[in-house]
């Protein structure tokens, strides 16, 4: 049938139909502006008229001077919104080689280009152009039993010339699978295995805790109710290993039997990292002394060794066991109870 | 009339504080001290009487969830400026320019910005005071300063657009209510004053890219482009008006 | 003329014409929810295009500097190279600060627009035989997306994008067993990783939209291929389409709704800032913001993530962080049940064959109903993922706000799926009642439309038509694609 023909051709070139309908649709713009100049040129007549050949569904009968009189507004329309549109464009060029390239101007003009030639197109289509309704038929996407045999034919008699199938089928098994292993190798390249440093924790007994700046912490830096950032000497700024040290009311500190020793004068440190999703927990609450995270809002209680009070935190804050030197001087005595940060599989 | 005013205010208080507070200000009204003497220990003495349960017996702030609190001093190195405050009571503060004559507030508010005001506000860098200010305030505050959420009942951390340099620095020092405070060994004057700094500029942000929705980051993009969309749908439905499908 | 030349040319090169006919011929249907995927598609093209100018002043690179340029109140901060940039093209390129922000509105509205595509293809049912394929490649689509969209906002190295990358890396580390393997993956090893931002470039401007552009080329072409679905209407048929050609009108509208696009886009980057990194300042490990969401898209993880209790399950000595939960395993059934949609209701429906009218939702209120429950769903924990900055905004507690939320992620669904069956119902019957009524009037009606003589509009092949199609001959350039007049549908 020619008419299945005809489908299989416009089919077969869909992909190749994209880039001409992209090109036509440029050129249609061009035509389009062709008319409107065609139309205001008035000796010339643009197109003829073609009789009406019958109604089509869905569509209502109109009178030439109804027709006549929407052309006539529709060209009115469109003049004006491609003037302003030329007007948006050309205010564009003007600001931005004037310097004033302030986001506001040239969006502005940039947008009253694109829409006004956005509009124009429109009204051309809604009023200048036919409403026509068209009704085609549909093919039938399943292939003719006799066009499946035909297809099925073409690969099982090919199947059928290649001697030896059976090894070729095992090469190609292990060719494959040689491959898939040879790709997931150089995949490897991307990351490196789980190492030491998601299990590590971070302090050893002994390190000074210091601030941001270097500067070291003693038992008379914080009141209670403060708190402040501390890091490692040697791992200042690090991600993983900032702890928060807060200085509470001694006799508030509820923490367990065999972490007592480990809060000179009030003096507390958590890890900072949160073991839900891994932020800072950096809002501490003097009042109640929660500290709290900012982005999925766990509250950890610190003075019950930061167990989760509140929101999606399931486990504690790692906390650091802590001692004061003969100077005041603070110090760890010993890293923290777990790796810090999210939890995972075997974090023990 | 200030005093209509001021036992309104003071309805809001628990009732012993109340009676008590009733009972030194009545005492005051009462007694019209107005006497004159040596500037210098006048301020002083005017400040331990009337201003010190306020506002702490340094100026270093009350820290009372209740109304009656008052904020730090410690920064307020401009005698103009707490001379109006003493004089029209601004916030909850009450108005002391029929209690005071014009001399003794002149002398309390010089008190204040002399001897109370330990906090510098000079020598601060707006880039360390950035950087200080997200690791410390952002938390609470957000980026832009128009106040964030606390995850416990009652309070969200304020915004601070309309804050003093003053006010912010002596709220920094101090920790009222369920803030924490920063003593200079977290962060010390040039820090501080970097941070507050840094507040003072972000209170007005440059925003070069239009109106800054608000501040509240994805959530207003989120409802935004939302918006767009709908708009989008009704320009479809101009496009195909009348369309059967 | 030249036209005529050109396509003499080419046809001789590439035996065109006939597919040009049939291409210029084919029928779209007139309906603005047919146009969705379209903004969806126009959004895409505004993203390439804005990508391409972004790529070529981006640098993507986490080595860190000292910034000293022209915002001041970085001055002298530790930034990456990448933050560095992502200034320099806001605040130093000339209409660098425009183009970005039309490329982040552009995306924003590209996933509103492929939500409402999918939503109308689902309570449509345009996912039915024989267009199951295009319901998956769609899915897909929507996949890509969504992780295109994360890896862009995430390339700039700011606070904000910083605090969701610590997130990410978080969420895959959650994964049982193989967690700790995928993290160190993505990230190149523990966070921070200076890895990451080259990769996700990579990934960000190459792997992805390639991705995408291939599986959109698959997806139109299967519509053009197998045709739009129809409404029910007057012959609107399995065997039938019925719509406004390509050529003239249908290329005039689409052309139109894709500058509408780009304008609306061109107006929000322009006048509404997005994204403003200098304020967020650059990402720093022990620096952290109140108010860090996604963007809206990732919103519904979000929200399950600041929802869901933390509890604490332990399998042995192994751990299932609380993370798992809402992060992973919930997205995961969530697109593994939209995925087999189409498959599961084939299994209880009674459809023969190629189904090429759609049902219009009230004619499914089951499905609907369903449907309903899942978006209420979805929006109670994109609410949620914003709970912090409504709290705010109302001055309530965030506390009280999430405690609700908690209630009416469980309650809401169902009550709303319960609320729409009846409605979809009554609907149902009072339009089958209405078509009863009058069988009679509709059959006259039916045969006026179709009576006249000389209709060309008949069940006839198309290179019998006398539509506008017949009169456009490759090379006849004074001949007006307008040739027809008739329609009265004022404005």
């Amino acid at each position: 049938m020619s008419e299945n023909e005809e489908r299989r051709e416009g089919g077969a070139g869909a992909f190749l139909n994209l880039g001409w309908r992209l090109l036509e649709l440029g050129w249609a713009s061009l035509k389009l502006l062709g008319t409107v100049v065609d139309r205001l040129l008035p000796a010339k007549v643009a197109f003829e008229p073609i009789p009406e050949s019958g109604r089509a569904a869905d569509r209502k009968m109109e009178s030439e001077s109804q027709m006549e009189r929407r052309e006539w507004w529709g060209t009115l329309f469109v003049l004006c919104a491609f003037l302003l549109a030329i007007l948006g464009g050309i205010g564009f060029v003007i600001f931005f080689w004037s310097g004033s390239t302030g986001t506001k101007l040239l969006g502005g003009s940039l947008a009253v280009f694109l829409g006004g030639i956005g509009v124009t197109l429109v009204v051309w289509a809604r009023w200048l152009m036919s409403q026509k309704q068209a009704v085609e038929p549909r093919h039938e996407l399943q292939s003719s039993p006799s066009e499946r045999e035909d297809a099925s034919e073409a690969f099982c008699g090919g199947v059928r010339d290649v001697r030896r199938r059976r090894l070729l089928k095992w090469m190609g098994l292990t060719g494959a699978g040689v491959l898939g292993a040879m790709v997931v190798s150089l995949m490897r390249s991307l990351g490196m295995s789980p190492d030491a440093s998601l299990y590590s924790r971070i302090w050893k007994g002994g390190q000074r805790l210091v601030t941001l700046d270097g500067k070291g912490v003693s038992l008379s830096s914080l009141q209670p109710g403060s708190m402040v950032t501390v890091f490692p000497e040697n791992k200042i700024g690090s991600e993983r290993a900032q702890t928060v040290l807060i200085r509470v009311k001694e006799q508030l500190l509820q923490l367990p039997e065999e972490r007592a020793s480990w809060a000179p004068a009030g003096y507390v440190a958590y890890s900072r990292v949160c073991t839900h999703a891994g932020c800072p927990v950096g809002e501490f609450e003097a009042e109640q002394s929660l500290l709290l995270c900012p982005c999925h809002q766990s509250t950890f209680d610190v003075l019950r060794a930061a167990a989760p009070t509140g929101g999606p935190a399931a486990r504690p804050l790692p906390q650091l066991p802590l001692y004061a030197d003969a100077d005041g001087n603070l110090h760890a005595g010993g890293e923290f109870t777990a790796p810090p940060g999210p939890g995972f599989w075997d974090i023990l | 009339m200030a005093k209509r005013g001021l036992r309104r205010r003071l309805g809001m208080v628990p009732t012993l504080l109340r009676i008590s507070l009733l009972g030194m200000l009545v005492s005051q009204f009462a007694a019209g001290q107005r006497v004159e003497g040596d500037p210098a220990s006048d301020g002083a003495r005017i400040f331990a009487q009337k201003c010190s349960m306020c506002h702490g017996e340094r100026g270093e702030g009350i820290a009372a969830a209740v109304t009656i609190a008052g904020p730090s001093l410690q920064a307020e190195h401009e005698v103009g400026r707490v001379m109006t405050a003493v004089e029209s009571g601004p916030s909850h503060m009450p108005a002391f320019s029929r209690v005071l004559s014009v001399s003794q507030i002149r002398a309390v508010s010089s008190y204040v910005s002399t001897q109370l005001a330990v906090i510098p506000l000079t020598g601060g860098d707006v880039g360390e005071g950035g950087k200080l200010f997200r690791v410390y305030c952002a938390t609470c505050h957000r980026t832009a300063v128009r106040g964030g959420a606390l995850a416990f009942a009652g309070r969200n951390a304020p915004a601070l657009t309309d804050k003093s340099a003053a006010l912010i620095a002596g709220a920094i020092r101090w920790g009222p209510g369920t803030m924490p405070a920063f003593p200079p060994a977290a962060l010390d004057d040039r820090q501080l004053a970097s941070v507050v700094e840094y507040v003072k500029f972000v209170q007005h942000p440059p925003d070069p890219g239009g109106s800054p929705l608000k501040y509240y980051g994805p959530v207003s993009e989120g409802f935004a482009s939302a918006a767009a969309l709908l708009m989008l749908i009704g320009v479809a439905g101009w496009i195909e008006r009348g369309g059967k499908g | 003329m030249i036209v005529k030349t050109l396509s003499h040319w080419i046809d001789s090169r590439l035996h065109a014409a006939k597919f040009v006919r049939s291409a210029l011929n084919h029928v779209f249907p007139d309906h603005w929810s047919f146009m969705l995927g379209e903004i969806a598609l126009y959004s895409f093209m505004i993203l390439v295009v804005t990508g391409t100018y972004l790529a070529l002043f981006f640098h993507a690179s986490a080595e860190k500097v000292i910034y000293r340029g022209s915002y001041h109140a970085l001055d002298g901060e530790t930034v990456s190279v990448a933050y560095r940039s992502m200034l320099h093209i806001s605040l130093d390129v000339p209409a660098g600060l425009l183009i970005r922000q039309m490329h982040h509105w552009a995306a924003l509205i590209f996933l509103w627009a492929i939500l409402a595509h999918l939503a109308r293809i689902f309570f449509t049912a345009a996912y039915r035989k024989p267009r199951e394929m295009n319901w998956l490649i769609g899915l897909t689509l929507l996949l890509l997306a969504l992780v295109n969209g994360f890896f862009g906002y995430s390339l700039g190295d700011d606070l904000l994008s910083g605090t969701g990358l610590r997130i990410g890396y978080a969420i895959l580390l959650s994964v049982p067993v193989i967690g700790p393997w995928l993290a160190f993956l993505f990230m190149g090893g523990t966070i921070p990783n200076p890895a990451a931002i080259p990769r996700m470039y990579a990934l960000h401007i190459f792997l992805v939209p390639g991705l995408i552009a291939g599986l959109l080329v698959l997806h139109l072409g299967m519509i053009w291929r197998q045709l739009h679905t129809n409404y029910p209407g007057s012959k609107r048929t399995n065997r039938t389409i019925v719509g406004s050609r390509l050529w003239p009108s249908y290329t005039a509208k689409s052309v139109g709704l894709l500058l509408l696009v780009f304008a609306l886009v061109a107006a929000l980057g322009g006048f509404a800032q997005i994204d403003p990194v200098w304020i967020y300042g650059p990402y720093a490990p022990s620096a952290i913001m109140a108010g860090a969401q996604p963007d809206w898209y990732l919103g519904w993880i979000e929200g399950a993530m600041r929802l869901f209790p933390g509890i604490k399950l332990h399998i042995g000595h192994w751990l299932i962080p609380e993370l798992f939960f809402p992060a992973v395993l919930m997205p995961s059934l969530v697109f593994g049940a939209l995925y087999l949609y189409p498959f599961v209701e084939k299994l209880f429906s009674s459809d023969k064959g190629d189904q090429n009218v759609l049902r219009l939702p009230y004619e499914q209120p089951f499905k609907t109903a369903f449907g309903i429950g899942v978006f209420v769903f979805m929006l109670v924990l994109l609410i949620a993922g914003g709970d912090d900055v409504i709290a705010v905004a109302t001055d309530s507690s965030v506390v009280e706000l999430r405690r609700i939320l908690r209630i009416l992620v469980i309650v809401a669904p169902p009550i709303a799926a319960m609320l729409t069956y009846p409605v979809c119902a009554r609907i149902r019957r009072r339009k089958a009642a209405v078509a009863a009524t009058t069988p009679q009037e509709i059959a006259v009606l039916e045969e006026r439309h179709e009576g006249s003589a000389t209709s060309s509009e008949e069940l006839l092949p198309p290179h019998l038509d006398e539509g506008p199609g017949s009169h456009l001959r490759l090379g006849r350039t004074g001949a007006s694609p307008t040739s027809e007049m008739g329609h009265s549908d004022i404005f």
